[in-house]
């Protein structure tokens, strides 16, 4: 069970702190903590699981927040991890996104909701949905409003009713004029090119997101035109196991507004919609970069916001690299990022320059890493395909939507 | 250090924060010092109030004490919660619970004041205030109020919303985590009904708090394993986990480990090696499941399993002691998964949450799999977990951590899937040092290859830029990781030995700018691992040998050369090269030798040493002459090692030359034993050392203990296999199956013979009454008659004997009728009391009635065996010899009704005559100055709220002779039901402290009344002062096997049961019986429906407080009691049923 749980900035600063059990924490864990931080730098920032001398600490870092979660006794800690991220999602989505002035200035939000999300240690209520109804989310009307009126109320008095429910993450009955259910398919494909340009490794995850504004308590059914490609799934809560098991059918009772209803993973692809072919070749204390992009297979839909980046090496004193499209920035941790935008129909991309290595190097012995991000409107990359989606007990007028998206997920250019 | 940290200076400016900062609660949390908070606090608007507790807050979460406002922020606002809750916002409720919360355990006194508040929420139509108050009243964690929560989630936990039932069951391990051992049966009580509940959403929560109350009362899931195993997929994803777990623990207790499972296959391995005989008929199906998945490495399991089972921590100090047998696991604490519906149903239910989109989920389920299902289903939690690779990174870490567990123990279950442990280049260390450890663990034949590709690649790559530490060891590691899959794959060995050559040559590159620490430790684990290739099959790798010593020259890596030099002996004459190389080699080193580092140094000389020692022939001279060239250089090394070894080999081969020289074959003693010294020093290393020894410590797939390598507090091993019985289970099962043996209620144990006397001693009932009723005004034929009966020991006169000669005392209260008792008010019926100091056991006044399904009867001849129970106060070892022990006695105090009579006995044990005893109370030294004056004073000072402790001065004892036993009735005023009294006992001058330990259960008198009267009184004191609780009883079992045994005559079973509860409660509290009511509908031996009915007053207040006594169950099993106490003091009320549930359930004295 979770003892307490601590906010830190990333100067180290304790944000907020709340207790969850009788035993309370006190607060110099958090200079052991960040003691260490400093002492062993990101190594020990990215280990989740700490032992402190006198508690295990759980760690997840968002947005350069850091949520501590203590305990003194044995607990599935992917449990305390996953209820971090939980926390920082809902806390996210409550006050638009998360840096430290943000939490400091709802701070009684923050509070309110870390204590309905969680009580002695375990977690209480986690659904989103709910807990929208019990605390209102910061919005720029509630914020008028209570400057006007000088009531800054935000806790609910009464019970949303899908905690009683056996759909807890459903609101009860909703009512809407226009009935509407968009279904998205966001898929992120992640790739890795080895130096000789084969493909090493090629999948897509992908996330069907649903967005329902449904009257009552509608049940739907979303099945696919070709769900043997499916490698892999996860569902949202809502989502009833066993049609899925004997008919690979989605059947399920939305949320209201939007959730993900479920995430696959579809491997083994063959071809990537772009191809990256960097050339770099060192000699006499300079190392020559080549960089071209361009289109291998056409999705047929515009492939947008391509960009490349990579981290150039230590070793490397001075770059001068250009391109013949889009814009070339070296950032100030001595990341190159290339924004190409769309590809133009008469030319080929492409990045050219030197690096000029540090004086005692004759040459360099080890390449960057690419990394290409792009984004595709309108098309399933991993060619899932929505057969239909139906509702049982229709309403009288039903608007469905369909719509798909694939960008970049890891997608690594070795060189 | 921290990029970010400029950033958000940077990003945000202040002026555009300004902006976003409208409305929100920023300047309080800047500043929540800037006004005084105090008069806010006060305020009678509900902004000004809420305005200053979010200011507190604040305070708060910046780490100040803003403890001092507790008082005035939860007190005064509670209140005016309390009176005005209608009007009051629940920001303002809600903010002063997490203030409240926050402070409660440092200002207790003040937190209590706060407890009425949370009563009357309690009972708020609100559901959501119910359940608040029910969390922060829980959270307070007082001793004091424990009673008063217990009772509050009691009735939460039957309360018709969800969401309060949901906060009932996380209530309960806060009251557990007080320690109160009283309360645990009625907290497991209320765990059990809601593990029984209908909402998957209360289930869950009750899962979690089964786990941190009573993870060992598995029977309470066996009750209902089959309604939890289907309820588990709508459970709220928390509450999976733990249930999973929990389900997962039962089953094992209960059935198990499954045969067909991983578990299994390795004992069957270990005993297919001792004994290799019929055992394939048996296992025959395992071993065709090990062959399906290939290579599993049954010693690595083994020890996994076995970690499982017991704790590594066991299991490796048992195996230490080599008696690793100890612990086996017989044929009969194994089960089939095919056939056994528990281990079925378990699977099946688990098997869809490898979807869920909760990463603990799938891991608790994968958990659950691997130690349960069958061998070839295994493979079923393998995508879902590679799935999670793709959560955040840090669940990817834990993820990984049990997946290497899982990639050992069955390497081939992972190994088509190799590709998704390749590393992307943002992944921190940790993690591709996991994945790297995981793909060396299941590389095979087929992926080999392109694995290597992987490996090489990602050294170049992360050689590539970071002086950073951390990828300097994945580099490393990767080539260490090389080495052990070519140890896993011998037939691999000649493509990565020449991958790793092509390393060296390439590290060799970099070398001319400096030795940089990263590629001096990359090159010298190229060399280690190409040189742990060598190792398993030197002659096929000569070429190796050959290349490597050709690069001696560019290597300058100190280390890496004295290993390169280390091959040069040890191989010195392995094929044809390396022998008519070893001159060239020999020489070029000696030439060297003045520049080399130290170790290196070393190294050269053992070589020469090995290569002296195998040379013959022309070589020889050669040889010896570089030899005593290196000696002579080394001797006056610098480096007092290399001088201190020069000596040491320049003794050992000379006279090992000297020999060789003179004549072959002469083995004098000396050199006899330097050849074992030169064999020692220089010798083959013959021992293995095993690379992970430490790593032998597996927890439980999922553990944070499996994460952090330890057993953390409250790590528990898998339970013994088959250690919940069903016995256990039955006991517990009772309750549900006394249901169903009501509907059968025909076909009994007793069978069809004992049913008309079932109904004719139904039908007696009805006459009995008869008789009772008219010979209630008599009481002297009542008692004639029942004593007649008993004697008669006929089993069909329910009714008691009372006028017992022996209890002449107590028939003068019993003539008293109930009615009397009515008229005279409280006060008179205590004078009246008084006047018989005597009466340890007034009023059991008979009742006898039928009504349709029920007979009501008396019972009278317990009082005589009424055995008050005696307790140690001071034993003759610490009081010299003194022995004093105490019972409560029934009497009344005379004095004042605050005091509780307590009979004293003190016993001299010594040899010597003790004086001068007396008692004395510790803490107000008041002399003990008259009783009179005490007996005048005490009415006054009694009654007012005075505090101090008080003991009416006893008569002291002027001597005592060895042997005497001498008895005094002590009169005591216990300020508090629960804790002790500290006393002081004189004795020869000496003082003694001593504690007196209250029993509430003479905290009261008996109450005589009529059942009407009863009745009546109970129906006015309804809801919040009416507490009932549940146990067990088993007295009567005892009392029925004894009499079994001694007469043929079966003696009705209900009386006896009447009579040894009614016996268990007057003997453990000084009530009074009022009624007892029978069944008569149901078979004989069905003793459901009997119900006692028990009066008493408080001492102190003259409240009346009624206890009925419900019981069910079959009069041959432990029947179940249900206690209801109808009392308006609450905490009183509750404290007393708290005492009754406990000294019911104790076993009886033989």
């Amino acid at each position: 069970m979770l003892q307490c749980i601590f906010l830190l900035s990333d100067s180290g600063e304790v944000m907020l702190e709340k207790q969850l059990t009788g035993h309370s924490v006190d607060r110099s864990i958090c200079d052991w903590f960040w003691d260490h931080v400093i002492s062993q730098g990101d190594s020990f920032k990215s280990q989740p699981v700490i032992a402190s001398p006198t508690h295990y600490l759980f760690q997840v870092v968002r947005e350069g927040i850091t949520f501590l979660a203590c305990t003194q006794v044995e607990m599935p800690p992917l449990m305390g991890i996953e209820f971090l991220c939980r926390v920082s999602d809902v806390l996210s989505d409550y006050l638009g996104g998360l840096n430290e002035d943000v939490i400091k200035d709802n701070f009684v939000i923050v509070y309110e909701l870390l204590d309905e999300m969680i009580d002695n240690g375990f977690p209480l209520t986690t659904e989103a949905n709910i807990l929208r109804e019990m605390i209102a989310p910061p919005n720029i009307v509630s914020k008028v409003l209570s400057v006007v009126t000088g009531n800054s109320s935000n806790v609910s008095d009464t019970l949303p009713g899908a905690t009683g429910s056996c759909i807890p993450w459903r609101a009860a009955e909703p009512k809407y004029a226009n009935n509407e259910v968009y279904v998205d398919l966001v898929e992120e494909m992640d790739a890795v090119i080895n130096r000789d340009g084969a493909l090493v490794k090629c999948e897509v995850y992908g996330e069907v997101r649903v967005n329902s504004h449904l009257s009552g308590l509608p049940d739907l059914t979303l099945s696919f035109a070709n769900p043997s490609i499916l490698d892999d799934v996860r569902f949202h809560p809502c989502v009833r196991f066993r049609p899925w098991e004997s008919h690979q059918v989605l059947s399920f009772v939305p949320p209201d507004g939007e959730f993900k209803l479920m995430s696959y993973r579809i491997k083994k692809l063959k071809s990537t919609p772009l191809y990256v072919k960097p050339q770099l070749t060192s000699d006499a204390g300079k190392c020559r970069v080549n960089v071209l992009v361009g289109i291998r297979n056409d999705p047929g839909k515009t492939i947008d916001s391509i960009t490349l980046e990579f981290q150039l090496p230590p070793c490397i004193l001075s770059a001068d690299l250009n391109s013949n499209h889009g814009t070339v920035n070296i950032l100030g941790n001595k990341i190159c990022s290339w924004t190409i935008g769309r590809i133009p129909k008469d030319k080929t991309p492409s990045l050219s320059g030197t690096l000029l290595l540090e004086t005692e190097l004759e040459r360099l012995h080890v390449f960057p890493t690419f990394r290409v991000g792009f984004r595709i409107m309108g098309v399933a990359l991993s060619g899932l395909q929505i057969d239909k989606l139906d509702l049982k007990t229709a309403p009288s007028r039903l608007y469905k939507g369909f719509r798909a998206l694939t960008r970049a997920g890891e997608f690594e250019v070795r060189s | 250090m921290f990029p970010q940290f400029g950033a958000t200076a940077e990003t945000l400016s202040k002026a555009s924060t300004m902006v976003f900062r409208i409305g929100t609660d920023a300047h309080l949390y800047d500043d929540p010092d800037d006004v005084s908070i105090a008069p806010l606090l006060d305020s009678k608007f509900d902004s000004e109030k809420c305005e200053a507790l979010k200011r507190l807050l604040a305070l708060i979460a910046q780490g100040f004490d803003v403890s001092n406002y507790f008082p005035q922020s939860t007190v005064l606002t509670a209140d005016k919660v309390v009176k005005n809750v209608a009007s009051q916002s629940l920001e303002v409720k809600k903010l002063v619970y997490l203030y409240l919360l926050h402070y409660a355990e440092k200002r207790p006194n003040e937190a209590l004041l706060s407890i009425n508040c949370f009563q009357k929420d309690l009972g708020d139509p609100n559901p959501l205030v119910r359940a608040w108050a029910l969390r922060t009243m829980a959270g307070i964690r007082l001793h004091v109020v424990a009673p008063l929560v217990l009772v509050a989630v009691g009735k939460c936990a039957r309360d018709p919303s969800v969401y309060v039932r949901k906060c009932a069951a996380s209530a309960l391990p806060k009251v557990h985590d007080l320690r109160l051992e009283e309360h645990t049966s009625a907290i497991e009580e209320i765990i059990g009904m809601l593990l029984n509940d209908r909402s998957p959403a209360v289930v869950g929560a009750a899962a979690a708090a089964f786990a941190s109350v009573c993870p060992y009362n598995l029977s309470l899931v066996g009750r209902n394993y089959r309604k939890l195993c289907e309820i588990l997929p709508d459970v709220e994803e928390w509450g999976q986990i733990v249930l999973i777990g929990i389900l997962l623990r039962y089953v094992i207790a209960r059935h198990g480990l499954v045969k067909e499972s991983i578990m299994f296959s390795l004992q069957c391995t270990e005993s297919s090696h001792s004994a290799k005989d019929g055992s394939d008929v048996d296992f025959g199906l395992v071993k065709e499941s090990t062959d399906l998945s290939g290579t599993c490495d049954s010693e690595f399991l083994n020890t996994v399993s076995r970690c499982y089972m017991e704790g590594p921590d066991e299991y490796l100090s048992r195996s230490s002691y080599a008696n690793r047998e100890s612990f086996e696991l017989n044929g009969a604490q194994f089960t089939s998964g095919k056939s056994n519906d528990d281990v079925k149903i378990l699977l099946f239910s688990t098997s869809p949450l490898l979807w869920s989109n909760n990463s603990a989920v799938v891991l608790a389920a994968a958990g659950v799999h691997w130690v349960m299902a069958p061998k070839e289903d295994v493979k079923r939690i393998i995508k879902p977990l590679l799935y999670l690779l793709r959560s955040s990174n840090a669940s990817k870490y834990v993820v990984l951590r049990n997946t290497q567990v899982f990639a050992k123990a069955m390497p081939s279950l992972f190994a088509p899937y190799f590709e998704d442990f390749f590393i992307f280049s943002s992944e921190s260390y940790q993690i591709k040092a996991l994945k790297l450890e995981i793909l060396s663990y299941i590389a095979t034949d087929s992926s080999i290859s392109s694995i290597f590709k992987e490996f090489q690649y990602h050294k170049r790559n992360d050689l590539e830029d970071y002086i950073r530490d951390p990828d300097r060891r994945f580099a490393v590691d990767t080539v260490a990781a090389i080495g052990l899959c070519v140890q896993r794959l011998p037939k691999m060995a000649h493509i990565c030995v020449d991958g790793l050559l092509a390393l060296t040559r390439q590290e060799f590159m970099t070398k001319d700018f400096g030795f940089e620490d990263q590629e001096a430790g990359i090159l010298t684990q190229v060399i280690m691992s190409i040189k742990s290739i060598i190792k398993q099959d030197p002659p096929s790798h000569e070429k190796v040998i050959i290349q490597l010593v050709r690069s001696l020259d560019s290597v300058k890596v100190p280390a890496a050369r004295a290993m390169i030099i280390w091959m040069v002996g040890e191989y010195s004459s392995l094929g044809e090269i390396i022998p008519r190389m070893l001159t060239t080699v020999l020489k070029y080193l000696a030439r060297g030798f003045p520049s080399e580092a130290p170790e290196t140094k070393l190294q050269i000389l053992n070589t020469m040493c090995k290569v002296l020692e195998g040379a013959t022939g022309d070589d020889l001279w050669t040889f010896k002459k570089i030899f005593s060239y290196l000696i002579e250089l080394a001797e006056c090394d610098l480096n007092y090692d290399l001088r201190d070894r020069a000596r040491l080999l320049k003794k050992l081969p000379s006279c090992n030359l000297v020999s060789l020289g003179l004549e072959e074959g002469t083995n004098d003693l000396p050199e006899n034993d330097l050849h074992i010294v030169a064999e020692c020093i220089l010798g083959r290393q013959t021992r293995k050392v095993k690379p992970e020894s430490f790593s032998y410590r597996y927890y439980l797939p999922g553990s944070l203990s499996q994460i952090v390598l330890h057993a953390a507090p409250g790590y528990e091993p898998l339970p013994k296999p088959c250690s919940l019985l069903l016995d256990d289970l039955n006991v517990a099962e009772g309750t549900s199956e006394m249901k169903r043996a009501a509907d059968y209620s025909g076909t009994d144990d007793y069978g069809s013979s004992s049913d008309p006397s079932d109904e004719e001693s139904a039908s007696d009932y009805g006459s009995q009454r008869s008789v009772t009723e008219s010979s209630g005004s008599d009481r002297g034929d009542d008692s004639e008659f029942i004593s007649e009966g008993n004697d008669n020991a006929d089993p069909l006169i329910q009714i008691s004997d009372i006028g017992n000669a022996s209890e002449n005392q107590n028939g003068v209260s019993q003539s008293s009728p109930a009615n009397l008792g009515e008229l005279m008010s409280n006060r008179a019926l205590e004078s009246w009391l008084d006047e018989q100091p005597g009466s340890s056991n007034p009023g059991l006044p008979k009742q006898s009635q039928v009504r349709i399904s029920s007979a009501r009867i008396s019972v009278g001849d317990v009082g005589k065996r009424v055995k008050q129970k005696s307790y140690s106060l001071l034993d003759p070892a610490s009081g010299n010899g003194l022995k004093v022990d105490y019972s409560f006695s029934s009497e009344i105090s005379s004095i004042s009704r605050l005091l509780v009579c307590i009979e004293v006995f003190f016993k001299n044990c010594s040899s010597e005559i003790i004086s001068e005893i007396t008692l004395v109370d510790e803490e107000s030294n008041r002399a003990f100055d008259s009783a009179d004056k005490t007996a005048v004073v005490n009415e006054s000072s009694l009654t007012s709220s005075d505090d101090v402790p008080t003991l009416v001065p006893m008569e002291s004892i002027v001597s005592l002779e060895p042997g005497q036993t001498t008895r005094r009735i002590l009169q005591v005023r216990f300020h508090h039901h629960l804790l002790p009294l500290k006393l002081a006992l004189y004795s020869d001058g000496k003082k003694l402290p001593i504690k007196l330990r209250p029993d509430i259960g003479y905290f009261v008198k008996p109450l005589p009344m009529d059942v009407e009267v009863f009745i009546n009184k109970e129906s006015h004191l309804p809801g919040m002062f009416e507490y009932a609780r549940s146990c067990t009883f088993t007295d009567h079992i005892v009392e029925l096997n004894k009499e079994n045994g001694d007469s043929l005559l079966v003696k009705d079973k209900f009386l006896a049961i009447c009579e040894s509860l009614a016996l268990k409660m007057l003997s453990n509290a000084n009530l009074c019986l009022v009624s007892v009511d029978m069944p008569i509908a149901a078979n004989l031996d069905d003793a459901s429906g009997l119900r006692l009915r028990f009066s008493s007053e408080i001492l102190s207040s003259s409240i009346p407080c009624l206890i009925t006594i419900g019981v069910e169950g079959k009069c041959t099993d432990p029947l179940n009691l249900s206690i209801k106490v109808n009392c308006e003091e609450t905490v009183f009320g509750l404290n007393l049923l708290n005492r009754i549930a406990n000294f019911l359930v104790e076993p009886v004295l033989s």
